[in-house]
């Protein structure tokens, strides 16, 4: 039987916040999505060793993704969002390969995983596969492609300068024309 | 109707450099979410927003042009990744919902 030559569609879209929080005492990120139709706020807590601070809500949305033909359902529920490099480190790999690719009219973004990051949590190279066929086969790709790589690229996080693709912000009435930075 | 058409039709300001394109549907949104997952490619993008990450949003999903509405000021460092990536960044003075009511009635609806 040929196998599947898929044709994905966003399902399962649901609205919320990515809730970006640091422990005082470790300096420590963690983050996850909240599905509630308003921002965590509040003040900080003690959960074991750490006292955790909100330090952002950032307004997002997780989905899933389904082939129209086969009907294979594959899940982003652990898909933090895509953050696009800014060139802040001239020896990232993220760079070296944006600059590669960009010759070739293809953009690259980054695809995050929530905080703390664990081993397992890697996007395997299928699933960023999947996730860049969908987002592709949404454009005119004789125009341009994008390509979505992995975090794993990016050495370190402390240094990196990159923006995610979210909305923070939003209960004022005028956008922030600057972001702080969250990793 | 293309981009160029667009600019001409409805007396926009063009502040990027961008690659002349069909527009084939309208979007209307201030939520960058909103635009990932509902955006159709070659669809004109309706929002307020200014800061750069709308660029790479844009680019996500393939719009054919961002229309800055409500005559927000666009940072310059928005109009440079824009013109780095050939997306068109335009402004209206105009409200969000007069400029919609415009481009309805140039015949421009989602299909």
């Amino acid at each position: 039987m040929p196998e599947c030559q898929h044709l994905w569609e966003m399902i399962n879209i649901q609205f919320g916040f990515v809730v970006f929080e640091k422990c005082s005492h470790c300096n420590g990120l963690r983050t996850y999505f909240s599905p509630k139709d308003h921002p965590i706020v509040g003040d900080a807590y003690l959960e074991g060793e750490h006292t955790w601070r909100c330090m952002e809500n950032a307004q997002s949305f997780q989905f899933d993704l389904r082939c129209a033909k086969c009907n294979r359902v594959e899940k982003y529920d652990d898909f933090m969002g895509f953050l696009y490099c800014t060139g802040c480190l001239p020896d990232c790999q993220v760079d070296i390969i944006q600059k590669k690719l960009e010759t070739q009219k293809t953009w690259v973004l980054v695809a995050f995983s929530f905080f703390p990051r664990k081993e397992k949590d890697s996007f395997s190279p299928e699933r960023l596969k999947i996730l860049e066929d969908y987002f592709n086969q949404r454009r005119d790709t004789s125009r341009s492609r994008v390509a979505i790589l992995s975090y794993d690229l990016i050495e370190d996080f402390s240094r990196c300068k990159g923006e995610f693709i979210h909305d923070v912000g939003m209960l004022s009435l005028e956008p922030p024309k600057e972001r702080k930075p969250l990793l | 109707m293309t981009t160029t058409e667009l600019i001409k039709n409805i007396g926009l300001k063009a502040l990027s450099e961008f690659d002349d394109r069909k527009i084939t549907g309208v979007f209307v949104s201030d939520m960058l979410s909103d635009v990932m997952a509902g955006a159709k490619s070659g669809d004109l993008w309706v929002t307020v927003q200014t800061h750069k990450s709308i660029v790479p949003a844009a680019n996500l999903v393939d719009v054919s042009a961002v229309i800055i509405t409500s005559g927000k000021e666009v940072p310059q460092d928005t109009v440079e990744l824009a013109n780095k990536h050939n997306i068109a960044i335009l402004k209206s003075d105009l409200p969000t919902f007069e400029l919609v009511g415009k481009l309805y009635g140039l015949g421009l609806v989602t299909k």
